[in-house]
Formats: structure tokens, sequence, C-alpha cells
């Protein structure tokens, strides 16, 4: 966005509108405090007054009440302490995995797009290549193969579980960039650019890039969508972040032998990640009425 | 357009070898092997271990075991399964209908439910219904399966119970109730969980993938031109924009299928069904090599081949699209 | 439309539901977590293949009972010394059929296929995983008649009952030895056990009906077993609920909670199991290139921190409050069986204790909570206690077990990492680099099965001569202890027939694990099984499995 800032006025009333237009979605708006409120509660877990690993096994079971809000797990464990450091690995995971698909995404799409002829045909193929492969499989096949080589970068799941999220998500990122940068590159602003003497990276960097954001940003909130359920996910199978550590799909997974005996240990992570994930969904359905008209316009 | 069917196939081959080698060494050079919970027996002997791998030819430098494999490959012989010691190819044959049949059926009524959805949400952008829908389909869109599949058993088969009978709503797994196998009716009946799980994903996306690009398409030029023609509205509708909005559900459909598999995976887990992923899950566990990379290639070539069609498909519906 | 198809939907799921449903009579339906590879128990990789193949392939000539003794099945007696049966010089067994057997195909069982089943399991390419000890110890077979058949040892073998507890195969219906591995009856046996094969569903379930050739008139009792594959624990219990099965292997849940689930319907039962918890400590340095003994461990090669670690551990709490009584106590290798060794704890839980000795080893409080080394028996003043904990993942009990010790540790100032490391590492071989094998660990937690018959994997695991080096991979002396009296113990144990004299030894053997204390034994797993009221005859044996004397199963 500091491009905009720095340009001239009518691009600046631009990010101003965008943002009215995007409060105009009013479930969009209600969104993003629930995203904020889980956002805070992930960071400040540190305030509550359990310790997810603190353990009172004579105190197991309990149902949800005034001292254990989730109730306590089979160890007498705090649930929602639990699953509030959870969040921290859900949200890092989205995060994080999704920034770095961006990137690659970008990167691919951008090259692909701009340059053209085999630079274009080398890198499709090799994004159709990965866009084929049936993905569940490999990031179980990868997760259990990273995790079984003992270099000690390694040994932190969460890192690997980002980067093969990561490794099988930068494909539509770098689609969408592509598609965007076929079309804009024909746009006039990019031929007199061209005609002074720009460099291509100046080009791509400072002229067509901020034209993307938008769609790479409704784009962003999906990929991180996915992530989170992902995520959750290779934690239930057991092929994602390792216990300890406490994840909402890991929670879920050992919930699954008390769903009669405590329900409320696999209600609460499944709820959660549902929460989360239609908070990023609606942002992203706000995002996408909020840029839709603008994108390819201001820049003529 | 045969040309560039044929073109199309040839260029999926390097692909299909690439995924080859790479799953190989993945797979191949991850320590312990089908043998592994072996060891912890105390009645077998390491040494009979160690001759049982020597035997399986487990030993062997890795590029040694791609080769056999890919010239197994070639003959058309997936290899067999470590653990359960029968054809791979067998095994993948005895699953595949299974998930193509939960597969297909959920994607059928996924369709009968979005298409429906999209049209009549993109008739009203932003009313009331539109809202509802919307908020509903993203409910479906948000929830994992695998914690809708566990509510859906604790619902349907343990808490509520059929009025009529006093037995549970419907059955909690397995493709077929004992001595019924085969029977049409009752693998419907036994579907009906796990299909309900799968598509309440799907139906959110397609039906708001609908919804966008009937929207998009219903700001088209043409459209207006169509209705200042003086056509009536509903035909405007449902014959234009449908048709033109229809193209990007196809591609849609052919980039979704990898995720297909991912759900199905989770939902034949939890309902028992003996599908691929199913499959795929035991032998990841039992790292059981020849089912792996079996299924990952088998299930490779097929996305490759529905990617296809679905290119084809696309450029028989759309006249505009031409391949060389 | 959407309305429609789903009143529809409701509907057809109403009629459907009334129509269909219920099982078959006088059919018990079991539930399986995982498919069983095979049926052929000699190629069993995995502890469930047993619970299948009890109700089928494994009727032999004797079989172990739920007291641990051995009883004859297909023999008319057990050889002994005093029938004759076993020669004086311990070399000569003589095994007599009962007469008028049949295989389920109706083809008569002879001693020809007891001397067939020799030949296959003493066949080294046969590619059998278990029960084949001491059958290469049997160097002639001869079948003087039908019924008889006598095997010649070059040595005495206290196991000849054991051999021929697990199953006989017949001649006719199967193959060639060395080819056992590819034998169409691994998957549709020919037996002359109580059930036999009638369809396998990949994935699904497998069916069985009654042998009509079953030796024990009028049994089994039932017309069918089902076995059905469902890999959801919540399924599996609440298809107990509903009553769509009978028998559930290895629930989840704890005794307690089950029992109050599936009140009138059925309960959890108990037994003790074979697989004991312990954690193992490696006394030599390890992340040192050298898998030997030579160097000692600098924080656990010190008696006095490994028993501080013993204190540290609340036994009774991890026992009763973490796994719900759903294990019992274990404190040393040999807790089950005739062999069991009542051996008291040296060290139990006393935290105060646990602070002295360490306090006496040279380790001190450091400001995180965890001690650091001042004056101790090897490691540098200044290292942290810091500890390794590896062990195996996908198994809550373990998990459970590891978290609690975690925290116990940490109340005495030992920090201990967990590391879980997936089952194909913890138990891989040393050309796999396993941790436990090329000693790069500092604490090891595991559950270790044992056996009716001890020697091979006892020795394998304490003698001094079996820690694992380059030279020696297949070694089982993981935490590389060294130990004279114990060697001479196993020794002993190994060369003798005499069953008071073994366990002597071997209770020897268990009284120096807990002086030396190599390892702390933490709990022994009751196995457990979810049993339907509505059954009766069910034993359990500990040395059997699920299906074991299914043949008495009956519906009340």
């Amino acid at each position: 966005m500091s491009e905009l800032a720095a340009a001239p006025p009518h691009e600046q009333n631009m990010a101003w509108l965008i943002t009215r237009r995007f409060f105009k979605h009013k479930l969009a708006g209600i969104a993003i405090a629930v995203l904020a409120v889980l956002v805070l509660a992930a960071v400040f877990a540190n305030l509550s007054p359990y310790s997810p690993t603190d353990q009172e096994p004579t105190n197991s079971f309990e149902k949800p009440n005034s001292t254990h809000w989730f109730g306590t797990d089979e160890l007498g464990r705090d649930v929602f302490s639990r699953i509030l450091y959870g969040g921290r690995v859900s949200l890092t995971v989205g995060l994080f995995s999704t920034f770095l698909s961006i990137a690659l995404g970008v990167l691919v799409g951008a090259l692909s797009g701009y340059f053209g002829g085999w630079v274009d045909s080398v890198l499709m193929r090799i994004t159709d290549a990965f866009l084929t492969f049936p993905t569940i499989f490999v990031l179980i096949l990868l997760g259990a193969f990273l995790r079984e080589q003992q270099a000690p970068w390694l040994k932190n799941s969460i890192v690997v579980v980002i980067v093969i999220i990561a490794a099988l998500s930068w494909m539509w990122p770098a689609r969408l960039v592509r598609g965007l940068f076929l079309v804009l590159r024909e746009k006039e602003f990019v031929t007199a650019s061209r005609a002074l003497g720009g460099s291509h990276t100046r080009l791509i960097i400072q002229h067509i890039l901020p034209n993307c954001i938008g769609p790479i940003l409704v784009s962003g909130t999906l990929q991180m969508a996915s992530a989170i359920i992902t995520e959750s996910g290779l934690s239930y199978l057991g092929f994602g972040v390792q216990p300890p550590t406490p994840t909402w799909g890991s929670i879920l997974a050992t919930a699954q032998n008390q769903v009669f005996r405590a329900p409320w240990i696999g209600f609460f992570p499944g709820f959660m990640i549902f929460i989360t994930v239609m908070a990023i969904n609606y942002i992203g359905d706000g995002l996408r009425d909020a840029f839709d008209p603008y994108v390819i316009h201001t820049s003529d | 357009m045969t040309t560039y069917a044929i073109r199309r196939v040839l260029q999926t081959i390097p692909i299909l070898f690439i995924i080859s080698v790479l799953l190989f060494i993945m797979v191949r050079s991850a320590p312990g092997g089908p043998l592994t919970a072996a060891r912890r027996n105390p009645n077998i002997s390491k040494e009979q271990i160690e001759a049982i791998e020597e035997k399986l030819g487990l030993n062997d430098p890795l590029p040694v075991q791609y080769g056999r494999w890919l010239g197994d490959m070639f003959k058309g012989d997936m290899g067999e399964s470590i653990k359960f010691r029968r054809p791979v190819s067998e095994m993948i044959n005895e699953r595949i209908p299974n998930t193509l049949l939960l597969v297909g059926v959920s994607f059928l009524v996924t369709l009968l439910i979005a298409i429906p959805i999209g049209i009549w949400s993109a008739r009203k952008p932003y009313s009331p219904f539109d809202y509802t829908v919307t908020t509903v389909t993203f409910i479906g869109q948000s929830i994992p399966v695998y914690w809708l599949g566990l509510g859906l058993i604790v619902i349907f088969y343990v808490t509520l119970k059929n009025p009529f009978s006093g037995e549970p709503f419907f059955p909690v797994g397995g493709m077929n109730t004992r001595g019924k196998e085969g029977e049409f009716l009752d693998t419907l009946w036994h579907l009906a969980l796990p299909v309900t799980a799968l598509s309440m994903g799907w139906v959110a996306w397609y039906s708001r993938f609908l919804r966008s690009s009937m929207l998009d398409v219903l700001h088209e030029d043409y459209i207006r031109t169509a209705r200042a023609k003086g056509m009536k509205e509903q035909m405007v509708h449902y014959k234009h924009a449908l048709q033109n909005a229809i193209l990007p559900l196809v591609t849609l459909v052919a980039l979704d299928l990898p995720s297909l598999f991912a759900g199905a995976l989770f939902v034949e887990t939890i309902f028992s069904w003996p599908g691929m992923g199913r499959l795929f899950w035991d032998a990841a566990k039992g790292r059981d090599y020849p089912v792996l990379l079996g299924v990952v290639m088998i299930t490779a070539t097929l996305i490759i081949v529905c990617n296809i069609l679905a290119d084809l498909a696309y450029g028989w519906l759309d006249p505009r699209v031409k391949y060389e | 439309m959407k309305i429609k198809l789903l009143t529809l939907f409701v509907v057809l799921g109403l009629i459907l539901s009334a129509c269909g449903g219920g099982g078959g009579g006088n059919t018990v339906t079991l539930i399986l977590p995982e498919e069983p590879t095979t049926l052929n128990f000699f190629l069993a990789d995995a502890a469930i293949v047993r619970q299948v193949a009890d109700a089928t392939s494994m009727t032999g000539l004797a079989t172990i009972n739920e007291n641990g003794e051995f009883t004859a099945v297909l023999a008319q007696e057990l050889p002994t010394l005093e029938n004759g049966g076993l020669s004086d010089d311990y070399l000569t067994v003589t095994w007599k059929l009962r007469e008028g057997l049949k295989w389920s195909d109706g083809e008569p069982l002879t001693s020809d296929d007891v001397r067939f089943t020799v030949e296959v399991l003493s066949n080294p390419d046969s590619g059998a995983l278990v029960g084949t000890s001491g059958f290469d110890l049997i160097t002639n077979v001869e079948t003087p008649d039908d019924l008889t058949t006598v095997l010649t040892y070059s040595e005495p073998y206290p196991g000849y009952l054991d051999q021929f507890s697990y199953g006989l195969f017949p001649r006719h219906a199967t193959g060639e030895p060395a080819d056992m591995a590819n034998w169409d009856w691994n998957r549709n046996p020919v037996t002359a056990g109580p059930f036999i094969v009638d369809t396998w569903a990949s994935g699904e379930s497998i069916s069985f009906t009654r042998n009509p050739n079953y030796y024990e008139a009028g049994k089994p009792y039932l017309d069918g077993l089902v076995f059905a594959i469902v890999p959801e624990p919540a399924a599996q219990s609440a298809m107990m609920l509903n009553g769509e099965a009978q028998v559930h292997l290895w629930p989840g849940e704890f005794k307690a909670d089950y029992d109050e689930f599936l009140k009138g319907k059925a309960q959890q039962y108990l037994i003790p199991g074979i697989w004991n918890m312990a954690i193992d400590f490696n006394l030599s340095a390890p992340f040192d290139g050298d898998p030997t003994a030579a160097t000692p461990h600098p924080i656990l090669g010190d008696l006095r921190v490994r028993q501080a670690i013993a204190s540290a551990i609340n036994y009774q709490a991890l026992q009763q409050d973490v796994l719900k009584g759903s294990v019992s106590d274990s404190t040393n290798p040999f807790a089950y069986g005739w062999y069991k060794c009542d051996l008291p704890r040296k060290f139990g839980y006393d935290v105060e204790k646990a602070n002295q000795l360490l306090e006496e080893a040279g380790w001190v409080m450091g400001d995180d909570g965890i001690r650091v080394a001042k004056g101790a028996k090897y490691a540098k003043d200044g290292t942290r206690l810091s500890l390794e904990l590896q062990g195996y993942t996908a198994f809550d009990p373990l998990q459970l077990t590891e978290e609690f010790i975690v925290e116990n540790l940490k109340a005495i100032g030992v920090e201990a990492r967990i590391q879980n490391y997936d089952f194909s590492i913890i138990f891989g071989s040393y050309a796999d680099n396993s941790p436990r094998a090329i000693g790069d660990y500092d604490m090891l937690i595991f559950d270790r099965g044992f056996t009716t018959e001890p020697q091979g994997y006892n020795f394998d695991a304490y003698h001094s001569s079996r820690i694992p080096t380059e030279a020696n991979p297949t070694g089982g002396n993981y935490f590389r202890w060294v130990n004279p009296k114990v060697d001479a113990a196993l020794e002993l144990a190994g060369s003798s027939f005499d069953t008071q004299v073994r366990k002597d030894a071997y209770c020897e053997v268990g009284q120096a694990v807990l002086d030396d204390m190599p390892q702390v034994y933490l709990y022994l797993f009751q196995d457990n099984y979810g049993i339907a009221d509505s059954l009766t005859g069910y034993t359990l044996n500990t040395w059997g499995s699920m299906s074991w004397g299914s043949q008495n199963w009956k519906f009340k």
C-alpha cells in the first residue's frame, strides 16, 4: 500500500474507497472483528490461569464450568487453554504457509506472465506437474518423510508443516498472478514505461504488481482458510504438528476415543476451526467485493 | 482437436515420470520399512527380519529398485503389496470403484444442489436470500470434514433413532450390510452419511463460484443486448448466462480433483468405506511402498486424464475456444 | 428443489432403515481397528493377525490356556516324561493325534501333516517371522502310522510343547515350504479350527462360517463370525451400543466410562497383557560415534541419577489417575507367566529422596529450575540436567505417560524433552541408524512384549555379548549394560529343563535390573476387550487373543 500512499491524490482515495466498500459488506466487518479476537486470544494465550500442559489427573473429564470454561481432558488439563495455544499453531501455520505460498506463487506467476515464451512454458509445466499431485497423499508422504530425517531444523514440526503446505499450494497464486500479468503487460502504461527505459524489475514490482494486490489478497484469504483446514487435517491424521504441542487437529484426534464420555473435548477444536475459517472466508468475500471494480481501471 | 489431445497426452508423460521419481525417492529413502512392526515382536529374531528384507530386495541401491519398479510398471505390473502379498493392481482395482462411487454420488448431489443455488443467488445478489444462502454455504465450506463426519455419526447413528423401527437412521460404516453386498438400495443407504459429509464443502464452493461467474457474465454487453431485444428475463438468465458461466465451472472441477481425494480420505476412514483413500492411509502407516506408489501414480494419472477431458469439454462447450 | 430433495432423502432413509439393519441371528460380529495382512500366524508382522487367525488357522497339537498351562488339542495328550511322550534324555518327542481328525475340506488330518509343518517351519526360506524357534533342532521326523509322529532333537529343547501350539499346515492344500509367503492358503486357510473363511471383503470385513469338520462334536455353537474393520474409534463404540457388534478389540475408552456408556449392552474386561512399559536408559555416552559401552553416559552413567529419576515418578498416580486403572503395576521384566518374579521396587515414589540423590551426585539446582552439574561423576561442571525422552508416535497411552513423566521430572529439576519418532525409526535396524541401535539416545520409553518362552528375547536384551555394534548389528542390549552375574544367570536359564531352576535364574536377572537400574519399569498393559452381555462362553486368555476359544461361544 505504500506505493499508493506516495502516488497522486486520486489513487490515495482509492485505498480509502476500497476500505469503505469492504465495510459495506456487513458480515465482512463482523468477520474482521471475530478474527481480531481470535488473534488476540492466541497471542495472549499465556495470560490464561492454566497452562496447557499442567496435568491434574484426578480432575479429568470435567464438564465445562466456571473454573474450566471448556472443561478438562483425560489428563485434567484445561481444554480452554489448550485451545488457545492450539490457535497459535493454526494461525501461525495458516499465516506463514500462506505468505510462503503467495511469495512463491507471485514469483513464478510474475516471471511466467511477464516474460512469456520458454520461461512461461517451463514454469507452467512445473506448475502443472505440481497441480496433478494428489495433494493429500503427497502431504502425508512428505510429512512422514521429512519428519523421519533427523536433521535438527526438521525437528520443529511446525516449520515442516508450513513448508509442505506452502510447497503444495503455491500453484494457485501462481496461475492467478500469471493470468493477471498476461493482461496487464499489454496495457499502455507498460509500453509507455518501457519506452521511457524502465527495467523489467522496476516495471514488475512498481507498476504491475500493485495492481494485483486485490486478487492476491482475496486469494490469500482462501489460501489461509484452506491451510488451516489442511494443517488440522494433517494433525488429526497424526502427520502434522507433533505432540505435546496442542493443535486443534491433534486435540480432535485424541478426542475420538472420548466422543461419548467427554464430547466437549471434540466439539471445541472443531468449532474453533470452523469459526476461524468462516471469518477468513467472509473477509475474503468482503475483499473481493471491495476490490472488484477497481483493480483494472485505476492504472489507465 | 485430436492433435491437441494427443499433444496433451504426450506432454503428461514427463510429468508422470518426474512425479514417480520424486515419490520413489521420498517413500523409499525414509528409514524403516514394512517389517518394522515385526521388529517389536519378541518372537521374531532380527536375523529373520534381515533375511526377509534381503529377499524382498529392500537393501538394493535406490536406482536399482527404481529401475526394477519402472520396468514392472511398463509391463502393467505394479508389484505386490509387501504386507498383504497381493498384487497391487488387484488391490487398487478392488478399491477404485468404491471411491469413484462415493466421489461420484457426492459430486452429483453437490451439483444438484449447487447449480440451482448459484443461479438463484445470482438472480438477486445481495438480497436476504442471497445472504442466507451465502451464510449456509460458508458454514458448509468451513466445517472440517472429519468433525462433520463424527458429528453425523453421533447424531444419526447414536442419538436419533428411526421412530418406525427403533433402529438407527443410517449405518455407521461399510458399504453394505452383511449379506446384502451389491444391493443398490442398501449401498445407497450406506452412502447417505459419507456423501453428506463430503458434499457440504463442495456445495459451498461451487454455488459461490457459479454465482460470481454468473454475475460476471450478466454484466457483459451481449446480455444487455439480448435484454434490449426483449427476450424474456428468465430465458436470458438461464440460457445465455448459464451457458457461459458453466465453462469456468468445468475448469474448476478439473482443478479441484486433487482435493476430491483429500476429503474422500477422511470420509473413508471415519465411515469405514473401503476406498482408495483408506488404502493409501493404511499403506502409509505400514510403509507398504508398492501400494503407496501404485495409488499415487494411478491417482495422478486419473487427475491428468480428467484435466485433459475437462479442457476438451471446455473447447467443445465454448465455440470461441479453438485448439490447434 | 433442495427441500424436495431433502424430503426424498429423509423418507427414503426412513424406509430403508426400517428394512435394513439387523445382523444374522447366530453370528458374532467383532470389531477390528485395522485389517490383518494374512491369516497365517507364522507370517504375522502385527498383533492384529493373531486376533483373527485364532478363530481359524491356529488350532494345533496343543494350546496354552488362560492359566498359562499347555493343554492337548489335536493331540490325544501332551507328551511328558511320565507318559513316555518325552524320552528320558529329552531328545525324542512322540505326538499321538486323536482319531478321525479331518481338515475343513474333509481330507483326513494325519501325522504326515505334522511332518509337513516341521518341513515348513524349519525351512529358512519360508518367510516365517514367528514361531520357528527350535525347529532347526529337529533332526528327524518319523511317522510310523497315521496318528503318530516321532521327533528327534539334536539337543534338549524346553519349548517342545510351545512349538506346536500355533497351528498345523495341511500338505495337500498349501504348497511348497519355501513358498509359504505366497500361498493362497494364507488368505483362505484349510484348517482344523472352528471357523473357515467365507468372504474377505478387502478393507471392509472378513466373514467366517462354521467348520463342518471341526473335531469337537457340536461345536462351534455359532454359525459364523464377522470381523468388521472399523478404523474410527467413535464408530466402534457406537456399533457396540447399537448391538451391531458383540466383541470390541482394544476399546479406547477407559473401563469406567465404557461400562457407563454401554450399560446393559456390554462391558469392558481387562486381563494382564504381555506388553510391559519401561524406560530404558542409555548407560553409555550418546552421539559420540561409538556404539559400545566404552564411555559412560555423562548424566545417566551415574547410578544415583537413575535412582533419582526412578524416585521421581508417581507410579500410583500414573497407573490409576492418568491411565485410569487400565494398566497394572510392573517392576521388572518378568511381569507375568510361569517365570513371573514378584520383586518389589527398590526406588518407589519419593521426591525428597530423589532430590537428595541428585544433590549427592553433584547436581545443584539452577536458576531456571533445572539442575546443573557441580562436581558430578562424569559430567562437566555447568552441564544442564537435560535429557531427551524418545518414544514412538500415534499411541495415546504412551504419550500420556511421557507427558506425565516430564512433569514428574520437572519437579526434581530434571528436564526431559519429548522427542517422538515414528515406529519405523524407534524400532528400526542398525543399518537404518535407529537411535537405540546405534546408541544415540538418552532415555527411551516403549512397551516390550514377552512370551511363554522367555529365553531368546531376554538373552538378547540383557547379555553383555548382545550390545549392538557395527560387528554385531542385530544385538538387543540397547542400554549397553555389562553385568557378569546377569550373563551367568541367563546362560543357566537357557540350558536347563527344570522350570524352577530357570525361574530362579530369571528372577536373579530381574533383581539385577532393579539393583543396577538400566531400566525403570512403569506398568503392564492390560488387554482390554469389550464384550456384549448377550455373549456367553467367552474365555479371556492373556496368551491367546480376541477370538481364542471361539468354538465355545454362544448367545444367551
